[in-house]
């Protein structure tokens, strides 16, 4: 075949691989639609799918000034300035495309297929970065690993509508552009990573990644005396214009020339323009005593432009860093300072058998990956390696930080096997007659070869002094790889169906003779609040639930995922660990009039908000720390107790009270049994004379509690109770009294 | 506010057709104790009647006619003269007029000495009773008649009660009353009056006996109160009277200490008007609130909006039975609250324009939920409450001001920049081209 040929049908075999490659990683997050339905997932998806339903249907400007009188009741929430828009953006485009052709698809739709679809291009942007790294061949691969690897998948199931679903894939793309700009020295992917960048500003938080990660690769590369001119065009034209951009969206505003998270960036693109006059001054002039002089003076003007950040740290001209970005040096600063941050699961530090059940083999050939990038080290090299070695370290700290680490994973995996798989499928042999060694050797050529090509490079030394001898030994480590991959394949496929597939709004649930049953509960209270409730019904719950009311309920809530305000927190924390007479003027004054709570103990789920009741008190003792104390909740033993041991404190609460309120009548006399916390309750449950039981759902997961009005007579709920039931009430005291002789 | 209007308007309308002169209607059910003859309170029966008042009576026990028939009351106000029945029919047993009270049934209920559920029933109001069969007694003024027959003087500054009005004579109890701001005293009780075991002077010593006798002291003094009026939340009125003879002929038509004719007949009348919301009823018309300059409301304002507040009042006229504007109310008050109040001010009545009050305030420089709230309670007076929620945005994207002069030192870092820019490519360009000539010319 005349090489033309040969390159056509390559790169259409190379289409159609990548064409398949995304319908697998599409396909493979189907799995929620398919078990369950087509349904917004989670919690925070459901406020990303509420603002687009909002950017879709009042425009884009309305959306920018949209203020949400509902959230944070009675504060508000400007959601415009809050808010990453880049998802909402998204998929307002895609929406409006749709309609322009014709296409009436429901946003709903486009919400919950957002995530598979950029899956499919995060396929491809990895295939683009990796091709960078090796060649075509391990870019493919690196395609099919990010395309099914299940710790990308777990934020990216269909439904999974959150900031996630397509920042992995602009973080991929981006850094393509970054290597792309730093190879060529090109202001034009400079510029390129830029806008992408800026995309990725509009998109997710996690953009600080990449404003940390560009300026440590080249300020590695500076410092490794790789400083070139391609270096400085790559870098300043990303720098300057990507700041720009990112300073656009209202929600970053002046943190780039603010805070403490940007001053890297800032202060390697000060270096670069050191570094780069140096190099122009030496490149003039040939004194050597100069030179000194002036590395001298640009080492000075670095240690003074540092010092000088420092000292407006310390001014509080620059913010310093947040205590989100501590408790990722410290684990144990979140526990102590924000408690908010660490309540939530996903910021604990990850178990170890989450990167195998996230990345599976993966995790064993990733170091390989990173090792064959030392033996080259080129400058591109150099950026895997300390994506490498960050993202290790953060995916340790953090699970929800596994996001970050999948792709470099994938990557270097790809590039270890593609090496094995170059080296055991070449055909060729050794032409000497000696002894081949036993180890893998290397199969390319020389390390100092142009970049663009390297997989020519075997073929150019037609005779290689090392290299494999015979089939047998090409075999069995081939069928071996091939069978890892497929274990792979399959681990993922069932990982992804089995732990990442769960709307969480929807549970199933396995009966004893096999048979699955779907608790739909969320959505029947959600409902009922929906139907049965005036428009403007403050509903209180914790913070975990405030966007699902919002989003399904459609009512008013004290506080929401978007944990920004943590005394309006602390004060629901506090009004649930209140007794009810405390608890009821705190609620009035917030004009609540339902309570929402959460209660697992029938059917053994375990997310209840008894579970989560010693965060509640944590957040709020944080606050007032004389009025809500942690040890006034354990037992004098030390244990947390709902029987018949529980404190007074505890059984007298509002969580304790409104989650067990008729629990009791549910069983035989004394048969109570709290099946979360495997502990028997009290024969006589608590009773409620500030609330009246409003909605209990069929599994009793959901309890909502209306909140009674003001007594008609000005009486406190207690009294108006007793005198209801016919108690006889205790002698009132006369505040005035004579004596007749006085 | 259309609506609401309408609803008003059908209101009155009703009102006007029913001819009584209460502003909740003419339906009133009497609680007559079989010992007490309907023909010795006709004063005061016939005086409602001639008012426009239908009087339905009933005696304790009987079960029709029923108060509530399918949640709904059949009367709109209810006299309960029956001080000393031990036991009611169920539907008039004081624990099922709790609900009565939420439809804004008014009630008038007098007490006596006897122990009866009324007396714990009083207890839920704030009213603290004497032990029983203790009535009240005085020895001033000096007089013929039984010391427990008292003759009170009225308070001079009573809104509810007529001015001028004779001292009335009572026969009945007094009762200490709780700190409820619900609660406020109609009449006192005088100050040399003290409720007694006995009403003989020579069996005192029993008295400070039982005085003493677990430091209760003695139920003596000005403090405590004769005739009480309680609000309930929703508005409802309940007038507590210490006696049932106040309302009797006897001491309607009976004489004072001076030969002066006793001032029963209108104080009885008096506290009537009052429990059958005739007298210092009021209510608010219609709430209105728009930015200066504008006429409608929006659905949000703007922070550091100048915004108009109005509030129509209107009261209601017993003799003409209408509803009129009042602008008698010099202490309004509006709060714009979110948690807390943010602006607190006074809401004046506007001249020439009866009924209403205004005010123009700035809107905080805060966003939130905010509630306008006027919350109005004076004794004797329907409560007026009313609050209305706004939110109140930050600007939009295009409200801000497009140049500050706060700025100017960036606008010149950015001119300069931009001019040093093109400055520096035109010797640039211009440089380069130079030099390449040179070589060339070399």
């Amino acid at each position: 075949m005349a090489p033309e040929t040969v390159k056509n049908t390559a790169s259409f075999i190379k289409i159609v691989a990548l064409s398949v490659i995304a319908g697998a990683a599409i396909a493979s997050r189907l799995f929620a639609v398919i078990n369950f339905e087509s349904i917004i997932h989670e919690f925070d998806p459901w406020f990303n799918y509420r603002a687009t339903r909002v950017l879709a249907s009042k425009g884009f400007y309305e959306f920018w000034n949209w203020f949400d009188p509902t959230a944070w009741y009675p504060l508000g929430r400007v959601v415009g300035g809050t808010i990453f828009p880049g998802l909402m953006a998204t998929s307002g485009v895609i929406f409006n495309f749709l309609r322009a052709i014709h296409l009436p698809v429901d946003i709903r739709n486009v919400c919950v297929m957002l995530a598979p679809a950029f899956s499919g291009l995060t396929a491809w942007s990895t295939y683009m970065f990796t091709r960078e790294m090796k060649d075509e061949s391990a870019g493919l691969l690196a395609a099919i690993l990010i395309g099914i690897a299940p710790g990308y998948i777990s934020r990216s199931v269909a439904g999974s509508y959150d900031n996630e679903a397509i920042a992995i894939f602009l973080l991929m793309f981006t850094f393509y552009l970054w290597i792309k700009a730093l190879k060529q020295g090109s202001a034009f992917f400079g510029t390129m990573a830029a806008i992408f960048y800026f995309y990725m500003v509009a998109a997710w938080g996690g953009y600080v990644f990449i404003t940390n990660m560009i300026p440590l690769h080249a300020l590695v590369l500076v410092l490794m005396g790789r400083y070139s001119s391609r270096l400085y065009v790559g870098y300043s034209s990303w720098y300057a214009v990507g700041t720009l951009a990112s300073m656009q969206v209202p929600f970053v505003g002046f943190q780039p020339v603010t805070t403490s998270e940007h001053m890297a960036a800032l202060g390697v693109f000060g270096l670069l323009q050191l570094v780069a006059f140096t190099e122009l001054v030496r490149s003039h002039v040939s004194s050597k005593q100069f030179q000194t002089l002036l590395r001298t003076a640009a080492v000075t003007i670095g240690l003074l432009g540092f010092v000088a950040v420092v000292v407006l740290t310390m001014k509080g001209w620059i913010a310093p860093w947040t205590g989100r970005f501590y408790s990722l040096w410290d684990t144990g600063y979140a526990k102590k300072h924000i408690p908010i941050i660490a309540s939530v699961s996903e910021h604990q530090p990850t178990a170890w058998p989450a990167f195998f059940a996230d990345l599976h083999i993966l995790i064993f050939i990733f170091p390989v990956g990173v090792l064959l990038c030392f033996q080259k080290l080129r400058d591109e090299h150099v950026f895997v390696i300390i994506y490498a070695i960050m993202a290790s370290y953060f995916a340790g700290v953090m699970v929800r930080l596994m996001l970050t680490l999948t792709p470099v994973v994938c990557v270097a995996a790809a590039i270890a096997i593609s090496t094995l798989l170059d080296t055991y499928i070449d055909p060729q042999e050794p032409e000497s007659t000696e002894v081949a060694p036993t180890t893998t050797s290397e199969a390319t050529g020389s390390s100092t070869a142009a970049p663009k090509e390297p997989k020519t490079k075997s073929k150019e030394s037609k005779a290689p002094k090392t290299g494999l001898f015979g089939l047998d030994t090409r075999l069995a480590v081939i069928f071996n790889t091939f069978f890892l991959m497929l274990i792979f394949v399959l681990h993922c496929t069932w990982t992804t169906s089995h732990a990442y597939s769960s709307p969480s709004v929807v549970l199933a649930s396995r009966a004893a003779d096999g048979s699955s049953a779907v608790i739909d509960d969320f959505r029947e209270a959600y409902y009922w609040l929906r139907q049965n409730t005036p428009k403007d019904a403050v509903v209180m719950s914790w913070w975990d639930y405030g966007y699902q009311i919002a989003g399904m309920a459609d009512r008013p809530t004290l506080v929401d995922n978007n944990t920004w305000n943590n005394t309006h927190i602390a004060t629901v924390g506090k009004a649930f660990a209140s007794s009810e007479e405390n608890a009821y003027p705190l609620l009035k004054k917030h004009d609540v009039s339902y309570v929402l709570v959460l209660l697992g103990s029938l059917i053994q789920y375990s997310g209840d908000d008894l579970n989560k009741f010693l965060w509640m008190i944590r957040i709020a003792s944080g606050v007032w720390p004389d009025e809500v104390k942690e040890t006034d909740f354990f037992t004098p033993r030390g244990e947390f107790r709902v029987d018949e041991h529980a404190t007074k404190t505890m059984s007298e609460s509002l969580m304790y009270k409104m989650s067990y309120y008729r629990f009791q009548e549910l069983f035989g006399p004394g048969q109570a049994q709290d099946r979360v916390r495997n502990q028997k309750l009290p024969t006589v449950g608590p009773t409620l004379d500030y609330f009246d039981e409003a909605f209990t759902s069929e599994n009793w997961i959901v309890r909502i509690y209306e909140v009674k009005p003001d007594d008609e007579l000005g009486r406190d709920h207690k009294t108006a109770n007793a005198y209801s039931a016919g108690k006889k009430r205790k002698k009132g005291r006369v505040a005035r009294r004579r004596f007749a002789l006085e | 506010m259309l609506s609401l209007r309408a609803l008003w308007a059908s209101l009155i309308a009703l009102s006007t057709l029913c001819a009584a002169t209460s502003s909740s209607g003419s339906r009133v059910l009497v609680v007559l104790e079989p010992a007490l003859a309907k023909d010795s309170f006709s004063t005061f029966f016939n005086g409602l009647e001639a008012r426009g008042y239908d009087l339905t009576f009933r005696a304790p026990k009987e079960e029709r006619p029923l108060l509530v028939e399918y949640d709904v009351p059949n009367y709109d106000h209810v006299i309960y003269f029956a001080p000393s029945t031990k036991s009611f029919a169920s539907d008039l047993a004081p624990q099922s007029l709790l609900p009565l009270l939420q439809k804004k049934t008014n009630l008038l209920i007098a007490l006596s000495p006897t122990l009866t559920p009324m007396t714990s029933f009083a207890a839920e109001f704030g009213l603290v009773l004497p032990p029983p069969e203790t009535p009240l007694m005085s020895h001033f003024p000096s007089r013929k008649g039984p010391l427990d027959t008292l003759q009170i003087p009225l308070p001079a500054d009573s809104s509810i009660l007529t001015s001028g009005t004779a001292p009335i004579l009572f026969k009945g109890i007094n009762f200490a009353m709780s700190p409820n701001p619900m609660l406020f005293p109609i009449i006192n009780a005088p100050p040399e009056s003290f409720a007694t075991d006995t009403i003989k002077d020579d069996e005192a010593d029993i008295l400070v006996e039982s005085s003493l006798k677990g430091g209760e002291g003695l139920w003596a003094g000005s403090s405590m109160g004769v005739v009480a009026g309680f609000q309930t939340k929703s508005g409802a009125r309940v007038a507590w009277v210490g006696s049932v003879d106040v309302f009797s002929d006897k001491f309607v038509n009976g004489k004072l200490a001076d030969g002066q004719k006793a001032g029963n007949e209108v104080a009885a009348q008096d506290i009537a008007k009052w429990a059958f919301q005739e007298s210092l009823v009021l209510r608010i018309d219609s709430v209105e609130h728009h930015r200066v300059g504008e006429t409608e409301p929006r659905e949000t304002y703007t922070i550091n909006d100048k915004v108009v507040y109005t509030l129509t009042v209107s009261k209601f006229v017993s003799s003409t039975s209408k509803w009129e504007p009042y602008s008698g109310i010099s202490d309004l008050q509006l709060e714009f609250t979110m948690l807390d109040p943010h602006i607190r001010t006074s809401l004046k009545p506007v001249k020439g324009q009866p009924g209403k009050y205004e005010t123009t305030l700035r809107v905080p420089d805060r966003h939130g939920v905010f509630k306008f709230v006027v919350d109005h309670r004076r004794k004797g007076w329907t409560s007026l409450y009313t609050a209305t929620t706004v939110p109140v945005v930050p600007p939009r994207h295009d409200e801000y001001p497009r140049f500050l002069s706060a700025a100017w030192p960036y606008y010149a870092g950015a001119i300069s920049t931009s001019v040093g820019f093109i400055l520096f490519s035109a010797l640039w360009l211009g440089g380069a081209v130079g030099e390449k000539t040179k070589q060339k010319t070399q």
